[in-house]
């Protein structure tokens, strides 16, 4: 179905999910398109940071050894140890992966000639949600025992019996399906649409630049509000890299808790 | 804490979701069988009470200081 | 520009449970920044009130989906 047909002059391209594919910059090969680029690029960064932070470590600490203890005692206390509790220590790398990988990425977005988040290309929040998955389902399954597990999943105290055929269903589509859909559309979804809202005003901003001169007068709000979005964007970006983190350490301390 | 109650929220919307997910597609299957159109409302508004009534087990009377205690 | 009005329909479904998620929390943060021993009773009523919003946005979601 055709919308808003004739509303938009000719000229004038909307941005769509087009601008997100991106040609290989060397041959036909999909390890050199950009996204991927990006993300080997993330991770040499992310390396060289913190192995330059923690190299040469003293009891008063320089500033990059400051800011790497920052961010890692951040993720240790506010999300691993306030979650998942008395066990916490065996998760905090694998927190602290993915929290740092997931907000470089992000933050790609709003930097200057790079001006890509990562993971607005669905495959990149799939790969961390599919280790998400795996890890919480693991980690219960070898402490409860599969049965045990899955006993306490869709059986809750508490109900009368009839109860149980209808809404055991529900806990495990909640359990095995919704909560990895929602974990790698949410911080999808955020990227994708943020993305595309800096992309359609500058566009659009640009467009009406070359028009006639009440337009142009109007095009200094279009980049007026890209630039105020592109300082909301660092906002949202920050925030689903510790929404992620969090939900999975949640996630973790439900499959540690005795009782669901 | 905070940052429990942050993943309480979240659970809420996965409960939803799945409570009108599920049933709904239940409904659909058994209209794609019947070649009915019916079932699909029935089993999203089912779901819906379903999820609901989930919530409330969950979050609201299993909590120690609830009003109703 | 192509698409269905359904997820159009989703756009609309989504105002009245956001305005009223704001609502919700805004009472309860004012409750608990009160009386903050009055949470345990608050919070539980916060998450009801919530999920009966958030309901009507999941169902314009699915609804987007169902209806042709």
């Amino acid at each position: 179905m055709n919308l808003l047909e004739g509303a938009v002059r000719p000229g004038f391209r909307a941005p769509d999910a087009g601008d997100f594919v991106f040609p290989s910059i060397f041959g036909d090969s999909v390890l050199t398109t950009k996204p991927v680029v990006l993300v080997f690029f993330s991770v040499i960064l992310i390396s060289t940071f913190f192995i330059a932070s923690s190299r040469k470590a003293l009891v008063v600490p320089s500033k990059i050894q400051f800011a790497g203890e920052m961010v890692y005692g951040f993720v240790r206390n506010e999300i691993g140890k306030d979650v998942i509790g008395s066990e916490f220590q065996r998760f905090v790398p694998f927190l602290f992966t993915i929290f740092t990988f997931i907000l470089t990425n992000n933050i790609f977005g709003i930097i200057p000639l790079i001006q890509f988040p990562t993971m607005s290309r669905i495959g990149f929040p799939v790969s961390i949600t599919i280790f998400v998955y795996l890890t919480y389902h693991f980690v219960a399954i070898r402490k409860h025992g599969l049965f045990k597990y899955l006993k306490d999943m869709c059986f809750m105290p508490g109900l009368p019996k009839f109860m149980y055929v209808i809404l055991a269903p529900l806990e495990l589509a909640t359990y095995f399906l919704i909560r990895p859909l929602t974990l790698a559309m949410r911080l999808f979804g955020n990227m994708f649409a943020g993305h595309l809202l800096l992309i359609l005003f500058t566009l659009g901003g640009e467009y009406m630049l070359h028009d006639k001169l009440i337009m142009q007068l109007f095009s200094v709000f279009s980049f007026g509000f890209s630039l105020g979005f592109t300082f909301f964007e660092f906002f949202v970006q920050c925030l689903q890299a510790y929404i992620f983190t969090l939900l999975s350490a949640l996630y973790i301390a439900g499959a540690l808790a005795d009782q669901h | 804490m905070a940052s429990k109650d942050e993943g309480a929220f979240w659970n809420i919307i996965s409960y939803l979701i799945a409570g009108m997910g599920f049933w709904g597609a239940a409904g659909a299957l058994l209209d794609n069988f019947l070649k009915t159109q019916i079932f699909v409302f029935i089993g999203i508004f089912l779901g819906l009470f379903l999820s609901i009534y989930l919530i409330w087990v969950r979050y609201v009377r299993s909590d120690p200081g609830n009003l109703g205690k | 520009m192509t698409g269905t009005l359904g997820i159009v329909g989703f756009g609309l479904s989504t105002i009245g449970p956001g305005i009223a998620t704001g609502l919700i929390f805004a009472a309860y943060i004012n409750g608990v920044a009160r009386q903050p021993e009055a949470r345990s009773i608050l919070q539980p009523l916060a998450f009801l009130g919530f999920a009966l919003a958030e309901a009507l946005a999941i169902l314009g979601l699915v609804l987007a989906f169902v209806l042709k």
